[in-house]
């Protein structure tokens, strides 16, 4: 008898991990992607999967569904662990029935969540789905519905992760859009909220679903995602190295990660790489890839608005996030999309305790009309709000220009920088030398015998005396000029000074963040 | 009608835009102030307007265009036509923002024709090269 039911067992068992079966799982491989199964075994560690509701059937009657077998109703889900932390996951599975959403297969995924704000560990969701299971009607819609609302809840409070790996269409895309990360495989997964057919038959443009909303395209243009990689291999393996930075919720610290690189190390390389001529660019990424340790940088949307660098990277093994200007791209400005990604960076950031590190060369906002009809001033009010509103350790090093509004917004001493470091060739200034001698010695310049000649000495004078950082310093805005050398032993130093710090803010039900 | 070279991430398309100066576009600037109802109206033919241009006509085979980023003077121009260029090369030097920008070919190609001279004042999305 007990016999009979462990065979019963272990027959149910092996036709739901079977999943649509070999010929559509065959199918998968061919278009070149795993299965549910597989993604979750790559993610987490060597048979450390315990799978949650394997039994779990829908209830639709209606449409045929009635006789339609959905082994593990489209998603599998459970959890393991990653580098032996506990880790929550669901994995839509499009062999079968496409990995349509219906009401049991969102309850599924709906009892992951739950369990993971519960516990306070990181949750990573792989989407691979035709979207919402139409015969379910509105209890499909309510699905969608039940797991936005979770996803909403547990924003800031446990990182999630979102990974496309196939069709992400019409309301599912919310589900990611609400999450802290999205990963997506280029040529392979698309999100989109109508489709290239509905667009085709409303508007009449023609486009691919790649070009509509495959990796790149959200990766460089929408902004949508953070994260592309070339394969499915390559992308588990990012996540991994990505839950490697954060904490496993908002109260807790990130792992600390024992380097061998020296936190003491000087490098002379850094008081050459600032090229003399203030116009000249220069790669931002050399600068952070030689200060943090082992030079091992994630770059976090390292194709979009590429006039900001954001990323996690370790000092002396703590994670810490970096915002940082990049002077090759558009001169270093901000603009809405710089504002944009860096806010979102900021606030992800302060939500799971991870120090900021903001690394400034930056000369102005972009001009023009695109950028002011855009509202780059609701856009930049983001940064200036994520910044004063955070309250985790940060610092500042201006490495070289810092004028305006914009010295503001990349968080100076005034919007919460616990400390600001300067090199000596830094300028922080008002505006730059030439704009403020045509207004500050306007008469003069008007009244002189050679008003070109008597304008380059204005200038001259002007940056002589402003474009340095010694005038901050003056005033307590910096707290230290310091040689480029040194940066490195210094941020540690700051950085582990800091990490005792406390800081409350008047409670409220929530900040009214611009968007 | 007038046509134009529209670079769209790193595909070029060559599209023509007619102005049409029937009731439609002739009649927005009165709209304002003539009755409510009119307003719809004139609104109505507006979509119909900006759909032609929507159809790409064929891209020219090859061909890659080079805009400016942001507005700005060119400082210099490095590259001469008919030159063969790699992927990552300078093209041009557009000062703006105070900075050098290094104007960089997207890939490798032949310059089929240069737009600017240095000294000239650009703008966002003005053609400055064409590779082919």
């Amino acid at each position: 008898m007990a016999v009979d039911k462990m065979n019963e067992l272990h027959k149910l068992r092996d036709k739901i991990s079977q999943g649509g079966g070999e010929k559509r799982i065959a199918k998968q491989h061919e278009s070149g992607k795993l299965t549910a199964r597989e993604r979750i075994n790559l993610l987490l560690d060597e048979s450390s999967f315990n799978e949650i509701d394997a039994f779990v059937k829908h209830r639709c009657t209606e449409f045929g569904m009635e006789t339609t077998d959905a082994p593990g109703e489209g998603v599998v889900t459970g959890f393991g662990t990653v580098e032996g932390r506990l880790v929550y996951v669901y994995a839509q599975d499009f062999t079968v029935v496409g990995g349509s959403l219906g009401e049991m297969h969102a309850q599924k995924i709906c009892k992951v969540l739950d369990l993971a704000m519960k516990m306070g560990a990181p949750v990573v969701g792989m989407n691979d789905s035709g979207g919402a299971r139409i015969q379910e009607g509105v209890d499909a819609l309510s699905g969608y519905g039940k797991i936005f609302y979770r996803n909403t809840i547990a924003s800031g409070v446990i990182p999630q992760i979102s990974v496309i790996m196939g069709p992400c269409a019409g309301g599912a895309v919310y589900s990611p859009a609400l999450t802290d990360f999205i990963f997506m495989v280029d040529k392979t997964s698309q999100m989109f909220i109508t489709g290239p057919q509905v667009i085709k038959t409303v508007t009449g443009e023609e486009v691919s679903a790649e070009e509509l909303g495959g990796a790149m395209t959200h990766n460089s243009i929408s902004g949508v995602a953070h994260f592309m990689s070339n394969n499915e291999k390559e992308c588990i393996e990012e996540i991994r190295r990505l839950l490697s930075f954060l904490p496993s919720n908002n109260m807790e610290n990130a792992p600390i990660v024992s380097t061998n690189d020296d936190l003491n190390r000087v490098e002379d390389v850094l008081n050459t790489i600032i090229p003399d001529s203030p116009n000249k660019p220069y790669d931002m990424y050399e600068i952070i890839k030689t200060i943090v340790d082992d030079g091992d940088f994630m770059d976090v949307q390292p194709y979009y608005a590429r006039n900001i660098i954001t990323g996690f990277a370790r000092l002396n093994g703590s994670s810490i996030g970096i915002i940082a200007n990049q002077p090759k791209v558009l001169a270093g400005c901000l603009d809405i999309n710089a504002s944009d990604k860096a806010g979102r960076f900021i606030r992800t950031c302060d939500a799971f305790n991870i120090p900021i590190l903001n690394l400034v060369d930056v000369p102005g906002f972009l001009p023009g009309t695109n950028q002011e009809f855009g509202g780059i001033i609701r856009h930049g009010a983001k940064m200036l709000y994520a910044y004063s509103e955070s309250t985790v350790p940060k610092v500042t090093l201006v490495v070289r220009k810092a004028y305006g509004g914009a010295y503001l917004a990349m968080c100076s001493k005034d919007l919460g920088a616990d400390m600001v470091f300067a090199w000596p060739q830094a300028e922080i200034a008002v505006m730059g030398p030439e704009g403020a001698a045509n207004i500050i010695f306007k008469k003069e310049i008007e009244n002189a015998d050679n008003p070109a000649q008597a304008r380059n000495e204005k200038i001259q004078e002007y940056k002589d005396k402003f474009a340095t950082p010694y005038i901050a310093a003056s005033r307590g805005f910096v707290d230290d000029v310091i040689e480029p050398s040194a940066t490195r032993p210094i941020l540690i130093n700051a950085f582990e000074m800091l990490s005792s710090k406390r800081e409350t803010r008047p409670s409220k039900k929530h900040g009214n963040l611009p968007v | 009608m007038r046509k134009f070279l529209i670079n769209v991430n790193g595909n070029s398309y060559e599209v023509e835009v007619e102005e049409i100066r029937d009731g439609a576009t002739v009649a927005m600037p009165a709209a304002p102030k003539a009755a409510p109802v009119a307003a719809p109206k004139a609104a109505a033919p507006a979509p119909k307007a900006s759909a032609a241009p929507a159809t790409p006509a064929a891209v020219p085979a090859g061909a890659a265009t080079v805009v400016a980023p942001m507005p700005g003077t060119i400082l210099t121009v490095n590259v001469k036509v008919g030159e063969s260029v790699k992927k990552g090369q300078v093209l041009c030097i557009l000062e703006a923002m105070k900075m050098e920008n290094e104007i960089m070919a997207a890939g490798d190609g032949k310059v089929s024709s240069i737009a600017v001279n240095s000294g000239d004042a650009v703008n966002t999305g003005q053609v400055l090269i064409v590779l082919e």
